[in-house]
């Protein structure tokens, strides 16, 4: 192909999605809407990352360099599209910047967004400063701070993670599980338990989805060597008694109600779809499925692909993904899009 | 918000005023039936670090709650009241007031050990009752088991001399557990071992309740096995916030044993 692939997003997706083009001698043109590249890991502040224990800014960084040091991609930074038109093999972006990129495919790259926990208000975030988000925990974490109650820097002694914070809950309308949160949550648990040894983590949860290997290496370890109390309830409510956070709920295990004294609450928020996906969807002329992500045309046979040809997706803009999965997306969407754009202009002649 | 499952409300719960009028409204007897709440305020999380300091209870932070224990438990075909499962979890949340609810029979497991196989996660939840009824006993919510006091008599006479003496062993167990020495089936053991008129074993018997003859070069092994059973015991104590040693024996009357 001798025009570039347009990949849209700069995360673990896009730019493993770069990265494997560059690789076999493609050029592709790298629109980031943020000032910098990295995704979520990178842009979020993320600390150590699930199943290496590297931190963030070590593992995403090096695919970072990686690509923007390389010939091969253009990297626009700070930057969107507004327009997309033509056929595989023949596609025109016009930039937000009134430039235009002549492109063989495109690839969607373009993540989610991490919900917002004052969409459920009874669970106190935005209410009391000592109710946080795991992304706050993870920042906590990768700026060298450590876990520290956000009204007044002392140590926590007592934490509660809250999970399916934004997942499972047809009441806000997000019926879908966001996958990761309970691997990240046992990880959060063991690096608290590790940074304060005299702070006893619970974990709230309706169900544990350490998926896969990480079911021992996660929930068991959390368990076993981190002695991490694991409660099967869902709060009803956080509120406070003027000192501590008091959490409310069904210990479900003894059907009695709990109201108990907590220094920090942890949401382990969900993925929700981007929050442009609508705006992606019209651009682009890709459908979105029922829960607002960017549809996958099959799930067996075309690795990638819309419901537009010529235009493919990796990563959590499809759903709740992992980094890892994303990684594999990218280079599957880049091969799709490096093969699939000429067989597929060549079918339509 | 209070849950009301009838099978969850408890006679000690029921408030009843026999004599109550408000704002005129007489609503005494049961029109005026409230039931306490059974909320749980707050997590104890020394309860558990003390049942883990206990032989047999270092596994408890383990449990996951499946249940497969009680599912396979003896004792709870024969008495449904007796679970393992609900009993480590309230041990790991810190439950004390609801633990000490079952102290007369959490002592009744029959150490089959169907639960340490069955457990997925090595809880060993049979080491966890003989921890939870060891720390019964020695928070004085229970009175010392015949099996505890039949051990420390067993153990008291290896320790002195090395050797263990029946006879001995059994007046001591007899007496410390306030049974006759004169009982049917011991009169008539002794009876129908008369009959054989086993001289020998009688003068072993009585020599060596007489001489009470010891291992040789015991004096040494015995130092050690004191000092270490003392480390233990005070290390035990200590992680339960006991200052002073347990009462021994049937000297120490049930009266005495809930304070």
């Amino acid at each position: 192909m001798n025009k570039p692939v347009l990949i849209l997003g700069g995360g673990p997706a896009g730019l493993t999605a770069a990265h494997a083009l560059a690789s076999i001698g493609q050029k592709s043109v790298l629109v980031e809407k943020e000032d910098r590249l990295g995704g979520a890991p990178i842009l979020s502040g993320y600390a150590r990352l699930v199943p290496s224990r590297e931190w963030a800014k070590d593992a995403i960084g090096g695919m970072v360099e990686r690509v923007a040091g390389n010939g091969l991609v253009d990297v626009r930074t700070s930057m969107t599209v507004k327009e997309f038109s033509g056929e595989p093999g023949n596609f025109t972006a016009k930039l937000a910047d009134d430039s235009t990129i002549e492109a063989g495919a495109a690839v969607l790259c373009t993540g989610f967004t991490h919900f917002d926990s004052v969409s459920k208000p009874e669970w106190g975030f935005g209410t009391y400063p000592d109710v946080v988000t795991t992304t706050q925990v993870e920042q906590m974490f990768s700026s060298g701070q450590g876990v520290r109650c956000p009204s007044d820097g002392r140590k926590p002694k007592r934490v509660a993670i809250l999970l399916c914070v934004g997942s499972r809950d047809r009441q806000i309308g997000r019926e879908w599980c966001s996958k990761v949160c309970c691997t990240v949550s046992c990880n959060i648990a063991m690096e608290i338990r590790e940074e304060l040894p005299d702070c006893h983590v619970y974990i709230y949860y309706m169900d544990i989805r350490t998926f896969g290997l990480y079911e021992d290496l996660y929930y068991w370890k959390s368990q076993e060597e981190f002695k991490v109390k694991y409660i099967k309830a869902r709060i009803a409510e956080v509120t406070s008694d003027g000192e501590k956070l008091i959490v409310k709920g069904e210990d479900t295990l003894v059907k009695r109600p709990i109201t108990i004294p907590f220094d920090l609450v942890v949401h382990a928020i969900g993925m929700d779809p981007n929050v442009d996906n609508m705006l992606l969807s019209s651009i682009f002329g890709v459908e979105l499925q029922k829960h607002g992500h960017i549809a996958r045309a099959s799930t067996y046979s075309a690795m990638g692909a819309t419901s537009r040809p010529g235009v493919f997706v990796a990563g959590a803009a499809t759903g709740p993904e992992t980094i890892d999965d994303s990684i594999a997306q990218g280079q599957g969407a880049a091969m799709a899009a490096l093969a699939g754009a000429p067989a597929v202009k060549a079918a339509a002649e | 918000m209070p849950i009301h499952e009838k099978s969850l409300i408890r006679p000690e719960n029921l408030l009843t005023h026999e004599n109550l009028e408000i704002e005129g409204i007489d609503v005494s007897g049961h029109w005026s039936t409230f039931i306490e709440s059974r909320v749980v305020t707050d997590y104890n999380e020394a309860l558990e670090d003390e049942i883990a300091a206990l032989p047999g209870g270092e596994n408890i932070h383990r449990c996951w709650q499946c249940g497969s224990c009680t599912n396979a438990c003896t004792v709870n075909a024969l008495n449904p009241d007796f679970n393992p499962r609900f009993w480590i979890y309230l041990v790991r949340m810190g439950m004390e007031q609801e633990l000490l609810r079952d102290k007369d029979i959490i002592w009744q497991c029959v150490s089959c050990h169907k639960c340490t196989y069955v457990c997925p996660r090595d809880v060993v939840p049979e080491g966890v009752m003989k921890a939870t009824a060891h720390w019964l006993e020695l928070k004085g919510h229970r009175p010392k088991s015949p099996s505890m006091l039949f051990d420390e008599v067993f153990s008291e006479q290896v320790f002195a001399t090395g050797k263990i003496e029946e006879g001995r062993t059994l007046r001591g167990f007899f007496q410390r557990t306030g049974q006759s020495l004169t009982q049917d089936w011991l009169v008539e053991m002794i009876k129908r071992l008369l009959r054989h008129l086993p001289v020998k074993l009688m003068i072993i018997l009585g020599l060596a309740n007489v001489i009470r003859p010891r291992t040789r070069g015991w004096a040494g092994a015995r130092a050690a096995i004191e000092e270490y059973v003392e480390e233990q015991e005070t290390r035990q104590r200590q992680a339960l916030g006991l200052d002073r040693p347990p009462a021994t024996g049937a000297e120490r009357p049930l009266a005495e044993a809930a304070e």
